[in-house]
């Protein structure tokens, strides 16, 4: 009974993880660098989405759409300031170029929406009322964000595989100077993937804000979390994202509901140490290249 | 030529107006003149293990919670005396410092950095759950420095020893990384597979950088705690690893000067925000961006212009190094793309 309530749980949050490790895992095929802010972006879309949803009164759907197009937004603007410039100089630079714009995100959002350590209720969609599904007990919200969280993968399988975007984006990915003497506009589709990757971790903030709360400080724990997802993926593999992004949100929910609450956030730290020194290349990544 | 004002004679008047701070200064300021010889401190061991040995290592805020977790908690618990509850911090921080460099080993880059960075969250989880030991998250009071017999009270006590010890301590690794093993470091940063072929033996040599590192942080953290008289968990977290990394880049990456620079710039303008928290954020992670894309070199570069000025080895110049090649596959590697991976290999 505790495990199959465990299991849905972890499905669930399981579900947002993957969506946040699809970013980090595209935009790290794309340019072999990782966006340190991007847990903060998906802070950051949660509280537009908050503010229009709940502050001005609008939708939950609409809501969601608006953020998620801000998502992309910022996304580009990112890319442009964090990322494009700093391309010749080395991969610390750009690390730590994100990091700083990591905090600046976390300072804004602590500015304009709360003060240290404010939690903001999000309303919930659906009555909190669980439903009983083939035995199990689940809430409504619950299915909601699995359906939105699955439609939003789906949504984005399409984008990648049949639309020419992302397959620029694939041949980028793939083999840079290649794509270049094809004629891609490698630039620019490097600002297009930070764009669809922020875009996707904007709509995974929106599911998610019901059932955790918001509070600024909220996006670098994400972004640990999915990141543990996307490495346990292997780190270039899209699928391996996803079934990270499950794995983490079970394990984590399971070492919870068993062995002690305490340990729930200590259960990523511990697989992105063990996975990255062990089998750095995880548990879906091809062989690792060497570079020198 | 015989330079009339050089590194040497900036560090001798820094540290000679540091010293007659506690006659001219009120409390306040002296408490912030010590806090900037603990950053001193932190910002040059960081530098060594980053902007020198070129390892991206985030978990310097830890090991400087450890530094004064170590000391507080041997004073508080055992009963030990200062003056060896101290060296006895900054050694645990070594010791844990030096078992990061066997993940370092086989991780460089973004691996190596947020490996680490768990690390460091690892152990703020400790410092908050492991009640019994660490008093959680409300901290524990450490006893006022009482240096015995000497004539001296514990607020000036702490200043004499913090600027003692971080004098020491820059010179210290001035001449380290003046020495072999600078240069050991430095080759490792340009270049792991030539550094070995120059038969540089990379685990003990980064183990010796995140030792070293290490220790500098331990050392810090055991001069904050009497200082401050409180610790909590609160004061590693991720906001102090970010004062530290915007000090190194600010003062230069990879300078030792720079970093006594930017540690002593960056204190006054955390004290300046002291009062906002999400000011502080947007400045620090601000400031963090704009020397990353206008100023890469930091600081520092304003005063290599003076005649006199030297410092041991190159500094951090990413557009210098040579385009690496690929063993793999020459098109497949995305090298070109973001500059030539002077971190040597990504993964192995």
């Amino acid at each position: 009974m505790i495990f199959g309530y465990l299991v849905a749980t972890g499905i669930t949050t399981g579900a947002l993880y993957a969506l946040v490790a699809l970013g980090i895992t595209i935009v790290y095929k794309a340019t072999h660098s990782v966006n340190f802010a991007h847990g903060d972006l998906f802070m950051i879309c949660g509280f537009i989405a908050y503010t229009f949803h709940v502050m001005w009164g609008l939708p939950y759907l609409p809501s969601l759409v608006l953020a998620v197009i801000a998502g992309f937004a910022i996304g580009a603007v990112v890319e442009r300031v964090a990322f494009r410039p700093l391309m010749g100089q080395g991969i610390v630079s750009i690390l730590l170029a994100t990091i700083g714009l990591s905090f600046v995100l976390k300072g804004i959002a602590r500015g304009l929406w709360g003060g240290k350590g404010d939690f903001i209720p999000f309303p919930p969609v659906m009555s909190p009322q669980p439903i009983s599904l083939a035995g199990i007990l689940v809430t409504p919200q619950q299915l909601i964000v699995f359906a939105g969280a699955i439609a939003v993968m789906l949504l984005f399988a399409v984008l990648f595989k049949f639309t020419k975007l992302g397959r620029m984006m694939q041949a980028t990915a793939d083999n840079t100077k290649a794509a270049k003497l094809v004629g891609i506009r490698v630039g620019r589709v490097y600002m297009y993937t930070f764009a669809v990757g922020t875009a996707v971790a904007g709509a995974a903030a929106v599911l998610m804000a019901p059932i955790t709360l918001l509070y600024p400080d909220i996006g670098f724990v994400l972004f640990i979390k999915s990141f543990a997802a996307a490495v346990l993926g292997g780190l270039t593999s899209i699928p391996g994202a996803v079934a990270g992004g499950f794995l983490i949100g079970l394990i984590e929910t399971l070492t919870g509901g068993y062995i002690s609450t305490n340990l729930q956030d200590v259960s990523s730290y511990i697989v992105i140490m063990f996975v990255l020194v062990f089998m750095p290349s995880g548990l879906f990544g091809g062989p690792a290249l060497r570079r020198i | 030529m015989r330079a009339v004002f050089g590194n040497r004679q900036f560090l001798a008047l820094l540290f000679a107006a540091l010293a007659i701070v506690p006659w001219v200064a009120n409390p306040y300021i002296l408490y912030i003149a010590n806090l900037a010889l603990l950053y001193i401190i932190l910002a040059v061991g960081l530098n060594i293990l980053v902007g020198y040995a070129g390892q991206f290592a985030l978990a310097n805020a830890a090991m400087f919670g450890i530094g004064a977790y170590g000391t507080g908690l041997l004073q508080v618990k055992l009963g030990v005396p200062y003056l060896l509850a101290a060296p006895g911090g900054a050694i645990l921080a070594m010791l844990i410092g030096t078992v990061m460099a066997f993940p370092a080993l086989r991780l460089s880059g973004v691996y190596l950095g947020l490996s680490t960075l768990s690390f460091a969250m690892l152990t703020q989880w400790v410092l908050l759950h492991w009640k019994s030991v660490t008093f959680g998250g409300g901290g524990f009071p450490v006893p006022q420095l009482d240096l015995g017999p000497l004539p001296i009270g514990p607020d000036l006590g702490i200043f004499y020893l913090s600027w003692l010890v971080a004098l020491a301590l820059v010179i210290f690794a001035w001449s380290l990384l003046r020495s072999r093993i600078g240069r050991a470091l430095v080759a490792i940063r340009d270049g792991e597979v030539g550094a070995q072929s120059l038969g540089i033996n990379l685990l003990h040599f980064k183990a010796l950088a995140f030792a070293t590192s290490g220790f500098y942080a331990g050392a810090a953290g055991a001069l904050y705690a009497p200082l401050l008289g409180y610790i909590s968990p609160e004061g590693f977290d991720l906001f102090q690893m970010i004062i530290q990394k915007s000090m190194i880049v600010v003062g230069g990456m990879g300078s030792i000067m720079g970093s006594v620079i930017g540690a002593t710039v960056m204190v006054v303008v955390l004290e300046l925000l002291r009062e906002f928290k999400s000011t502080q954020e947007i400045v620090f992670g601000g400031i963090l961006i704009a020397f990353v894309l206008f100023r890469p070199r930091g600081i520092v570069t304003l005063f290599k212009r003076l005649p006199g000025w030297e410092e041991p080895l190159s500094s951090f110049d990413p557009g210098r190094l040579p385009r690496p090649a690929s063993v793999v596959d020459p098109a497949a590697a995305p090298a070109s793309t973001i500059g030539g991976n002077l971190l040597g290999e990504e993964r192995r």
